[in-house]
């Protein structure tokens, strides 16, 4: 190729591309937006794997996300240590996911962790009334909000414990042809 | 301890124990996690399933690293066909990346995507489509019709055409005068040898409007078909579910502010609807019988007046038609062309009214809010197709009765259909959008600005329009050849038409569209629009008089030429052809069918209710497999508690 990039070893960039649905373009493309989100903690030379996290408060700024009502679980889902300091690992991760490429299982895998608010590993009904309120700003009577909460739960729920667990949500989304399309951001 | 219970458990998603398990316990159900050959088998596979673990970017490029140490292990032939197998999955995923940067309008898509949603979008995909179907016939007719005709410049037999040399704008409009004499129309075509007795120009005109029309049917069907097997898999409760507006309601591609706070809106307004449903099927239960009487009786009466209302609008149509052939002379160009272009402009103004009527009626039908939006659309259906069935039906009889040259006034009258619809469409978004939203925009609190609104885009009524469009093209073009070409045009400009209407003018639609019913049902619809305008082909063929103009004038008709083409073949190839054209050999094909297609039809029954019992295994498999770990898990926790104490 043309130019020689400083910012990845070769190697790093096979690793990443190996890794995830970007090519290796798209994985420079992706540094230097994770770059400008944070010019002054961010290296431009990524060959030593600096150890880098960026709080959640300016991910979530992003264009891609900033309309979005969950963006502060997206990026929670995808940190490792859960309170959304995303290194740049998390945020090639996140957005491979999130792309049109990844497949229908691995979405429904993230997306489950993403409507799982007390991350219990299972959707109960808190959870659901708080996705709620997020889809709709508050503007549902309590009363609404509980008969569309346990209306979804009834629906999906197959081992009658009046909660989702991952099997019970998979089964769900496997049956909403829009899912790939809705649960995409372009990067 | 806290921190550890709240680190979200990348590795797995595991029961109820991990709200109560300690540190240790997460470790040893890892432990097993990675020994089960599930998860092993999966190692193994090549490069692909890397991308597609749960697992965060560590976690994976570990993985690979151990991928990496087993291939050094591996002979040299297994780890060269790995790596010819990546090469080769690299290669196609940049070939897929230059194709669909081929497609045009990506961008201007991707933008449209976002601000209002995803159904738009589909409309303009749709467009797109239509717009490369187009092009292939136009391809074809290049190659099969005009480039013999051109090429070959002498020789054929004379041809006298009745027209006046005017040579005026109104012949652009009306398709006479030096229109008729050009290459758009049939007329100019004629009956010339190239080579041998097989080798005319008529014979591959004919052989090029099949293959199109072959061609369009065998695209469409592998679109259908994609589409509903899709649909038949997942299932059809969907669109009912409450868990599937919930989860899947947002749509993660929009960054606009304005947009986001309409999908919420949107979202809202769904779940509404939904609740009064619900409301509404409980009153439904609980109809007495003299209701529900009263009620069928009224059905009744306003199905009596829909096809009352549709039996008036053909009544229309045939008189315009009527009415438009007898053609006036000595009267203003304004006038002349109003009264040669009166069919089209009934058949507009039927398909804009009356389904605003078939929109009151129905409210007063007392069915739910999606039976009435799926019964206005059913009816719209129907109307535009069978108007245009009706129009062509009356055009038909009458031109095999009374005129000399049918074919070319056939020809004539597609392309006024045509080029009306153009200028529907303009006037539509430059004289009732534009205006509507102006006012709205500049004067919003006046009384007119909320009586009329801005407009709506109704996805389904626009691509009904499309689908009525390349109809109309399909139905002309054996006598309009160049039609595909006008139509391509056509498209370009109904494209930004369409964009300057919906960005500049539309209010956001209130109701989600269903993308992928929806997209069989107009899939659908396009393949009745082709078998309708085949039908017509085949009866034109049969009841047309050979004009004095054109490839099949006088003796030569299309049977002439062909069987004069199959006298020439050889001995066994004309036997074949006679065999495979003969009753015999079409009854056998159409029981051959049916045996293929009772077979497909049961084999899909069975695939389904193997679907079911495998979706309830797994469930079962993976409650099982949750429980066994859990089991082990406390196991080896309880061993290691007395393992100390034991030291």
């Amino acid at each position: 190729m043309g130019n020689k990039q400083t910012i990845f070893t070769d190697e790093q960039l096979d690793a990443y591309q190996d890794c995830t649905f970007f090519t290796r373009k798209e994985i420079l493309r992706l540094h230097g937006r994770f770059h400008e989100l944070a010019p002054h903690l961010v290296p431009m030379d990524y060959t030593d794997d600096p150890d880098v996290k960026i709080p959640l408060a300016l991910i979530v700024n992003m264009p891609e996300l900033k309309e979005n009502p969950f963006r502060n679980r997206i990026v929670e889902s995808f940190s490792e240590d859960g309170l959304g300091n995303l290194s740049f690992n998390d945020f090639v991760d996140m957005f491979s996911v999130l792309s049109e490429m990844a497949p229908r299982e691995l979405k429904a895998i993230y997306a489950f962790k993403i409507y799982d608010f007390n991350v219990d590993n299972y959707l109960c009904k808190e959870d659901l009334e708080k996705t709620l309120n997020k889809l709709t700003k508050e503007e549902l009577t309590p009363e609404e909000v509980n008969l569309v909460c346990e209306k979804a739960i009834e629906e999906a729920d197959l081992d009658g414990d009046s909660k989702l667990s991952f099997a019970d949500f998979e089964n769900m989304i496997s049956r909403a042809p829009d899912f790939l399309s809705t649960f995409h951001i372009r990067i | 301890m806290e921190d550890n219970q709240r680190r979200v458990n990348f590795q797995r998603l595991s029961s109820e124990d991990s709200a109560i398990s300690d540190d240790s316990c997460e470790y040893y159900q890892t432990d097993i996690y990675e020994h089960l050959p599930s998860t092993l088998s999966r190692d193994w596979n090549s490069i692909q399933s890397l991308k597609m673990l749960p697992l965060c970017m560590q976690e994976k490029r570990n993985i690979r690293e151990r991928l990496h140490q087993q291939k050094l292990k591996i002979g040299h032939w297994e780890s060269w066909r790995r790596s010819q197998r990546i090469a080769w999955r690299r290669m196609v995923e940049q070939l897929k990346g230059f194709f669909s940067r081929l497609l045009p309008w990506k961008h201007t898509l991707h933008k449209i995507e976002g601000r209002f949603g995803v159904g738009v979008k589909a409309y303009f995909v749709f467009l797109r489509y239509l717009l490369g179907l187009n092009l292939l016939n136009c391809v074809i007719i290049a190659l099969s019709v005009l480039l013999p005709s051109l090429y070959i410049k002498k020789g054929g037999p004379h041809c006298n055409l009745t027209s006046k040399d005017n040579g005026s704008v109104l012949d652009v409009f009306l398709g006479s005068g030096f229109l008729e004499r050009s290459p758009v129309f049939y007329s100019f075509y004629k009956l010339k040898n190239i080579d041998k007795q097989c080798l005319n120009t008529s014979l591959l005109f004919f052989a090029g409007m099949v293959l199109i029309l072959l061609l369009s049917f065998l695209m469409i069907v592998r679109r259908t078909v994609v589409g509903y097997k899709h649909t038949w898999m997942t299932g059809n409760h969907f669109s009912m579910n409450m868990s599937y507006k919930v989860f899947c309601g947002w749509d993660f591609c929009i960054q606009d502010p304005q947009a986001a706070f309409l999908k919420h809106s949107f979202i809202k307004n769904e779940l509404k609807m939904d609740l009064e449903e619900q409301r509404f099927r409980l009153r439904v239960s609980q109809r007495t019988l003299k209701q529900k009487v009263v009620l069928f009786f009224l059905r009744l009466i306003l199905n009596i007046s829909v096809l009352a209302l549709l039996g008036g609008s053909f009544a229309l149509i045939y008189y315009a038609t009527i009415k438009s052939q007898n053609k006036l002379d000595n009267v203003h160009w304004t006038l002349k062309l109003l009264w040669e272009y009166l069919p089209p402009i009934t058949i507009t103004v039927v398909n804009f009214v009356l389904p605003q009527m078939f929109c009151v009626i129905v409210t007063f039908e007392d069915y739910s809010l999606t039976t009435q939006l799926n019964l206005t659309l059913v009816r719209s259906i129907f109307l535009k197709l069978a108007s245009l069935g009706i129009y062509l039906f009356f055009l038909i009889t009458y031109l095999t009765t009374s005129i000399q040259n049918p074919e070319t006034e056939f020809g004539k009258e597609m392309y006024k259909l045509t080029i009306f619809h153009l200028l529907a469409c303009f006037c539509n978004a430059f004289l009732v959008s534009f205006p509507r939203a102006w006012i709205v925009d500049k004067y919003p609190s006046s009384m007119l600005a909320k009586k009329i609104g801005k407009p709506e885009f109704v996805i389904p009524l626009n691509i009904l329009d499309l689908v009525y469009s390349q109809t109309v093209t399909w139905v002309g073009v054996f006598y309009c050849p160049l039609l595909p070409a006008i139509s391509i045009v056509k498209l370009l400009v109904i494209f930004y038409m369409k964009m300057f209407t919906v960005i500049r003018c539309c209010a956001p639609a209130q109701r989600m569209f269903r993308t992928t019913s929806s997209s069989v049902l107009f899939n659908f619809m396009l393949l009745l629009g082709l078998i309708m305008s085949a039908v017509t082909l085949g009866v034109n063929i049969n009841m047309f008089v050979p004009g004095t103009c054109g490839p099949f004038m006088g003796d030569s008709s299309v049977f002439n030429v062909t069987s004069e083409c199959v006298q020439t073949l050889p001995r066994p190839v004309r036997n074949g052809i006679s065999y495979i054209t003969s009753e015999a050999f079409a009854f056998a094909l159409i029981l051959a069918e049916v045996i293929i297609l009772t077979s497909l039809v049961s084999r899909g029954g069975a695939n389904r209710k193997t679907i079911e019992r495998l979706k309830d295994m797994l469930v079962m498999c993976s409650s099982d497999k949750r429980f066994l770990v859990k089991q082990h898990a406390t196991l080896i926790r309880r061993q290691r508690r007395i393992a100390p104490s034991t030291e």
